[in-house]
């Protein structure tokens, strides 16, 4: 009889306990849109903000109106306008009063170099990939002046959006 | 199967094959001939308005002797009006390597300058709501060219040479969402582009060792890769490859080296005479001589001073034909072009038989260019013009006068289609005119 008592409760309570439902935990994250660093940025520049605001990253001031004039007859003047474009810029490039960070900079402070550039260039901070990125070509490559990548990026896609 | 059966039906299914017009896959029904005339095609638009009072009718006299034969001395009231042009750099007339068409039409739309500059290069009449702010709405012979020729050739092959601005540049590729800048020509305004502010903006470029062009290349395509958009046609115009914007870099800098050099005083040997129109020829020729391209379009339009003097018309339309012999005189001296091209002389319009009231310092009246557009009535001699074809004796039919009313403007887009092999590619949607409707088709064998 006591065992058949003790029988019961056991069955009991392995009835009660195995009959809880079992929680399944999910763990995940929430969507994520993956964008690249630039995507916001939709409108191609007109000729005129392209050139103005050229003028305004490499000098520091505002372009001359008569310089504006005189170059946007000459950008119109060819068919190819990345072509020209390229051309005008290596042509800001040469002029005297480029305020372009010297060759130091990029040496010093690198990531700050880089990302100084990002948000002088692209309106915005270099991501972590590419600091990483240049960070190493900088480390790496002696040809990578300061001179050369703001031409690279002045002379990019994301240069000719806002 | 019986053999009798099995021979019969081998027949019938032979026999069907070559009578059944087969459909390509472009809406075409037979394949493209592929048949060049020749490999080069230069169309001059020998634009700003000319009447063919001055020109072909020699009313005063042959301002035209390069082109033209015939006619007497220039008329003696405005004879001191015109600037000295020494001889010209042909043996003969060009008239006499080619057929001349001297009663030429414009038949439709309004006779404007950008229209009739539309028309020519599009081989389509347009109306009046032509939007000089964009490209034309019709493909243009460039994206024809580009698109349709076999094997399909490279911008460096496609040129289109103006010798202003304002709405010209547009004219090197349409918004038709099937061609586009994609399959546009080269445009260059070499007037602007080679000049003292153009040097100024574009003549002394930075300069990069290889190794330094190795590193931006990589932090370019770095930074393309992170980025969204790509800057192609159409914003960016037509776009050249990698290669050919370097080859184009160059010429750039050979033209402002020869600039700087003073090659281009004087280079004709005509002195002060040499005006606007001509400058621009000598730029076309030197695209010719560096590109040998299959397929370029230069204009000149000095002769509209016309709307305000007559007597500079004049002496001005002396100069285009001068120019339009020296451009002839260099394609048949650069190798490859020689005897291997035909060149395409028209007028984009005429201009009005009763002047305005401008009077020059000749007494000579103005004139506008203002027909009516509905093609028919009041002043319609805005619409009359010539057209002069030239090229090597087998293909263009030297010395022959088409005295009859014969030829229009939209003709010049499929002739060209035609002498370049790929008229045949273009499709009947397109709506030019059949070369084998073409009144010019008579000035070729």
């Amino acid at each position: 009889m006591k065992n058949s008592i003790l029988l019961v409760f056991v069955f009991c309570f392995l009835f009660i306990t195995s009959c809880e439902k079992e929680v399944d935990y999910l763990y995940e994250v929430n969507p994520v849109a993956v964008q690249s660093p630039g995507s916001i940025k939709s409108n191609a520049k007109s000729t005129v903000e392209f050139l103005t605001i050229a003028w305004a990253d490499l000098f520091g001031t505002q372009i001359p109106q008569q310089e504006l004039s005189k170059l946007n007859t000459i950008y119109v003047a060819f068919g190819d306008k990345k072509m020209i474009e390229d051309r005008i810029l290596l042509n800001f490039l040469s002029k005297s009063g480029v305020q372009i960070p010297t060759q130091t900079n990029v040496a010093g402070d690198t990531l700050l170099y880089i990302n100084n550039t990002y948000k002088k260039l692209f309106n915005r901070d270099a991501n972590a990939f590419e600091k990483y990125y240049l960070k190493e070509q900088i480390r790496l490559n002696a040809s990578m002046t300061s001179e050369v990548i703001w031409y690279a990026l002045m002379t990019s896609d994301e240069y000719r959006y806002y | 199967m019986d053999r009798r059966r099995f021979i019969k039906n081998i027949g019938l299914t032979a026999a069907g094959a070559m009578a059944a017009p087969y459909l390509l896959p472009g809406g075409r029904l037979f394949a493209a001939s592929g048949l060049r005339k020749v490999n080069h095609v230069v169309f001059l638009l020998f634009a700003g308005g000319v009447r063919n009072l001055e020109s072909v009718q020699f009313n005063d006299g042959n301002l035209m002797p390069n082109m033209l034969i015939g006619g007497s001395a220039i008329s003696n009231d405005i004879l001191p009006a015109m600037d000295f042009l020494p001889p010209g750099p042909l043996s003969q007339p060009l008239q006499n390597y080619g057929t001349l068409f001297r009663q030429f039409r414009y038949k439709e739309g309004p006779t404007g300058h950008y229209n009739g500059h539309t028309v020519a290069v599009t081989g389509q009449y347009v109306s009046t709501d032509l939007n000089i702010r964009e490209a034309p709405r019709n493909p243009t012979i460039f994206e024809y060219y580009r698109k349709h020729n076999s094997p399909q050739q490279t911008a460096l092959n496609c040129w289109w040479v103006a010798n202003t601005l304002g709405p010209y540049p547009a004219l090197n590729y349409s918004s038709d969402p099937n061609y586009g800048a994609g399959y546009g020509a080269n445009f260059i305004s070499p007037n602007f582009l080679i000049s003292q502010d153009g040097f100024n903006a574009l003549g002394n470029p930075s300069s990069f060792t290889a190794n330094e062009q190795a590193a931006f290349e990589s932090i370019r395509k770095f930074a393309n890769g992170n980025f969204d958009q790509s800057y192609t046609n159409p914003s960016a115009g037509i776009t050249n490859t990698t290669t050919e914007a370097a080859q184009l870099q160059q010429f750039i800098s050979d033209l402002y080296a020869k600039a700087q050099s003073g090659q281009f005083v004087n280079p004709w040997g005509v002195g002060p005479s040499m005006n606007n129109d001509m400058f621009n020829v000598m730029f076309a020729e030197e695209i010719i001589q560096r590109f040998k391209p299959e397929l370029l379009t230069v204009n000149m339009q000095d002769v509209d001073i016309g709307h305000f003097n007559f007597s500079s018309y004049a002496n001005h339309l002396r100069k285009a034909d001068w120019a339009a012999a020296h451009l002839w005189s260099v394609i048949q001296s650069t190798p490859g072009m020689a005897n291997d091209t035909v060149m395409v002389i028209a007028p984009e319009h005429g201009r009005n038989f009763i002047p305005n009231t401008s009077i020059d310092s000749y007494g000579r009246l103005a004139l506008d260019h203002t027909s009516p557009s509905d093609g028919v009535s009041g002043d319609q001699m805005a619409r009359e013009i010539f057209c002069l074809v030239v090229g090597p004796p087998t293909v263009v039919k030297q010395g022959l006068v088409v005295n009859s009313l014969s030829g229009e403007s939209t003709e010049i887009v499929p002739t060209i289609a035609n002498l370049l092999g790929f008229d045949n590619n273009i499709p009947a949607s397109a709506g030019i005119k059949n070369y084998n409707q073409c009144d010019l088709a008579q000035a070729f064998f």
